[in-house]
């Protein structure tokens, strides 16, 4: 066992000196201190995020890092938010067999009253705090080609309104108000399919019309004539980030609130499925 | 001033390395389910910093910090974006790291769903006692 320990130790060590080797010999570009410019591609990015002069070049958005994300390296975000799909298709596949729709009318008898939830205090904050939560994860989620911010940000501060009400009230309040298993599958599915739709919008303007263009296509560029427009209604909207910040927003909300709902079934409930499934 | 920054740039490494290694050995010599996924988000938080170092730039002159990238005109001029350029640090690891986080707590909620259900059909988080089951 000591033998263990000391092995541990002392490849522990040996990683510390191979890393602060690393380091040393400049593995973040620059040693001690940063570069005093940034990299030929980040100034690319910079110059080119909203620049009018160069029309065929920009992604329109004073947002370079979600220009970023969703106009220069969009199929990575594409493929990310895959990721993020197959992880929430894991843990509803864990959780198969359970039925929420049981679970809210087998306890329909139980009030709200004392006995469910945390204190007065807590339930009255929850009440004021939840608006305020989904109105400031929508400014997050509809402003982000604009200030920072963008629908992974507010997806996630959105899944939060739902985790408070279910720690301050309980998941039986949250299923008798409509949000449960179904509600938020399709919210994540109308999310996904904004995005598919926006990646493709182009390509069918394109083949409406006769002319070149590409999947993830936001703004015109030079073999590819068409782009969704960046202004509506004279407010700089930037093509497609709007788009897909708006389904982003939608599908991460609805992910993450499906994930907290599934956590917080009672263990009774699961345990007493697993045994019914043992004694089969 | 510039022996100052140098010495906290240095502070600043190597606190990652060591989180590093102490999430590392987190990952690999903790028994428990939870402490594992405990030491993977503080392992991927250490990375995700990391990373948006690397996007880090040096202060353009000693009054003006490097800003955010993020323009705040929607009609920007020639001089508005020639001093962008020379102010804003790198946007591409911040948007690599921002889709890395929200993809980071799905899996971990992912993570956590799988050591819940180990822990209701086996009474344990304990991967040496996990290893030693049979049936």
């Amino acid at each position: 066992m000591n033998v263990k320990k000391a092995l541990i130790l002392v490849s522990l060590i040996i990683l510390v000196l191979t890393l602060s080797a690393a380091f040393t010999s400049s593995a973040l570009g620059h040693y001690p201190l940063p570069l005093s410019g940034v990299r030929w591609l980040a100034s690319w990015y910079l110059y080119t995020t909203l620049n009018p002069q160069y029309p065929k070049f920009t992604a329109m958005s004073p947002e370079a890092v979600t220009a970023i994300v969703w106009d220069y390296r969009g199929l990575d975000t594409l493929f990310e938010t895959a990721v993020f799909f197959l992880a929430i298709v894991g843990a509803l596949a864990l959780m198969r067999g359970i039925s929420l729709k049981s679970l809210a009318e087998s306890n329909e008898t139980t009030t709200e009253g004392a006995g469910s939830g945390l204190s007065l205090i807590s339930k009255t904050a929850a009440k004021l705090l939840t608006p305020l939560i989904i109105a400031v994860s929508a400014s997050i989620a509809l402003h982000g080609h604009l200030t920072p911010g963008g629908g992974f940000q507010g997806g996630s501060a959105a899944a939060v309104a739902p985790l408070l009400l279910l720690v301050i009230f309980s998941v039986y309040f949250l299923l008798r108000r409509g949000i449960s298993e179904k509600p938020m599958l399709t919210l994540r599915t109308a999310g996904l399919l904004g995005i598919y739709l926006t990646a493709l919008a182009v390509v069918f303007t394109g083949l409406v019309t006769g002319v070149n263009a590409y999947v993830f296509q936001n703004q015109p560029k030079f073999d590819a004539p068409v782009g969704i427009p960046a202004y509506l209604f004279n407010t700089l909207v930037s093509g497609s980030l709007f788009l897909f910040n708006l389904s982003e927003y939608l599908a991460v909300a609805g992910g993450f609130t499906l994930v907290f709902i599934l956590l917080s079934i009672p263990e009774e409930l699961v345990m007493s499925l697993i045994r019914g499934e043992e004694h089969e | 001033m510039s022996e100052v920054d140098t010495f906290m740039f240095n502070v600043f490494i190597f606190s990652m390395i060591l989180n590093t290694a102490i999430s590392l050995y987190g990952i690999f010599a903790r028994p428990t389910l939870i402490k594992k996924i405990i030491a993977l988000t503080i392992f991927s938080d250490t990375a995700n910093v990391l990373a948006i170092a690397v996007g880090y730039r040096a202060w353009p002159t000693v009054e003006r910090s490097p800003i955010p990238p993020v323009l705040t005109t929607s009609e920007p001029t020639a001089s508005d974006l020639t001093s962008f350029l020379q102010t804003a640090v790198d946007p591409l690891p911040q948007a690599l790291v921002l889709t890395a986080i929200v993809i980071g707590l799905a899996v971990t909620l992912f993570l956590v769903f799988l050591t819940l259900q180990v822990y209701r059909l086996y009474r344990t988080t304990d991967v040496r006692k996990i290893s030693r089951l049979r049936g």
